[in-house]
């Protein structure tokens, strides 16, 4: 009965990548499909400035889950990934960056997945900002202007690109290292 | 690049430029400040030592994306700006920080 299932290091590492990057994804998912379906030529209309307002909305909690992603990831995640084991250990479980740099096979894991995951996931949320205040304060314009649709729709696509790609090096990284 | 001004801010597409070329400023940001970092021409503090450098990196983008968008906001809020150019901008921007990220690309530096 007192045997833990998870432990809090790997609470944390679902949060970040299941709640939050997996929320953001599907957000952006949405956005995309609203952008591109709702496209309307009567920004007059009730029922666009409707789902107008649900876009910024639904854009502005993407944006959030982003932040607390990124946030989450460095602050709480990547300090235990990448603490350095001491001297002698030979059981380096718990050491994520250090086991994963042990083996040649896996060392990409940390050299090209994780050194992107540092960096990739800001941008991903900085773009998701631009365009939920752009939704938010343009409403229905961005559903009826053609070119402000294009530039807000090309940002989602970057933004989920580089959340599907965090996201899938992620997978990697914690199947061969987890935080546990 | 100004076309005009004066017109209500939701009439005019400037607001809405200034965040989409800060979110291209941002991205390069992040870009440039990781490759400086790799190139060792410029180390980010650290902000938080367990985290290590990335806390730095970060913040700095982050600083510089909204400083960006405050500085673009203030000039172009209420004005109609040319919206090509500045779409083409931020589309090179966003490139250009994503590939300075990139691992492989700190090999050539």
């Amino acid at each position: 009965m007192d045997t833990m299932l998870f432990t809090e290091r790997s609470i944390w590492t679902m949060v970040h990548g299941i709640a939050l990057g997996g929320g953001a994804l599907m957000g952006l998912a949405a956005a995309l499909f609203s952008l591109r379906t709702m496209r309307t030529v009567t920004p007059s209309d009730i029922a666009a400035r409707n789902q107008a307002r649900s876009l910024g909305l639904l854009l502005a909690l993407t944006a959030l889950l982003l932040w607390l992603a990124v946030i989450i990831g460095t602050y709480v995640n990547f300090p235990p990934y990448r603490a350095t084991p001491p001297e002698g250990l030979t059981d380096l479980s718990q050491y994520p960056r250090a086991l994963i740099r042990a083996n040649p096979g896996t060392e990409w894991l940390h050299s090209f997945a994780m050194e992107s995951k540092e960096h990739l996931p800001w941008i991903a949320a900085m773009l998701t900002t631009a365009v939920a205040a752009v939704s938010l304060r343009y409403r229905v314009l961005v559903l009826s202007n053609r070119r402000l649709n294009d530039m807000a729709s090309m940002l989602v696509v970057v933004a989920i690109l580089l959340v599907a790609f965090a996201s899938l090096l992620g997978v990697f990284v914690n199947k061969v290292a987890p935080l546990e | 690049m100004d076309a005009g001004a004066g017109k209500p801010s939701e009439a005019t597409n400037g607001a809405a430029l200034a965040a989409i070329l800060a979110g291209g400023i941002g991205a390069f940001a992040m870009g440039l400040v990781v490759i400086l970092n790799e190139a060792g021409l410029f180390a980010a503090p650290s902000l938080y030592a367990p985290a290590g450098g990335v806390s730095g990196r970060t913040t700095i983008a982050v600083a510089i994306w909204l400083m960006a968008w405050a500085v673009l906001h203030t000039r172009w809020k209420g004005r109609q700006v040319e919206d090509r150019p500045v779409h083409a901008a931020t589309l090179a921007l966003i490139a250009l920080g994503i590939v300075l990220c990139l691992p492989p690309v700190w090999k050539l530096f």
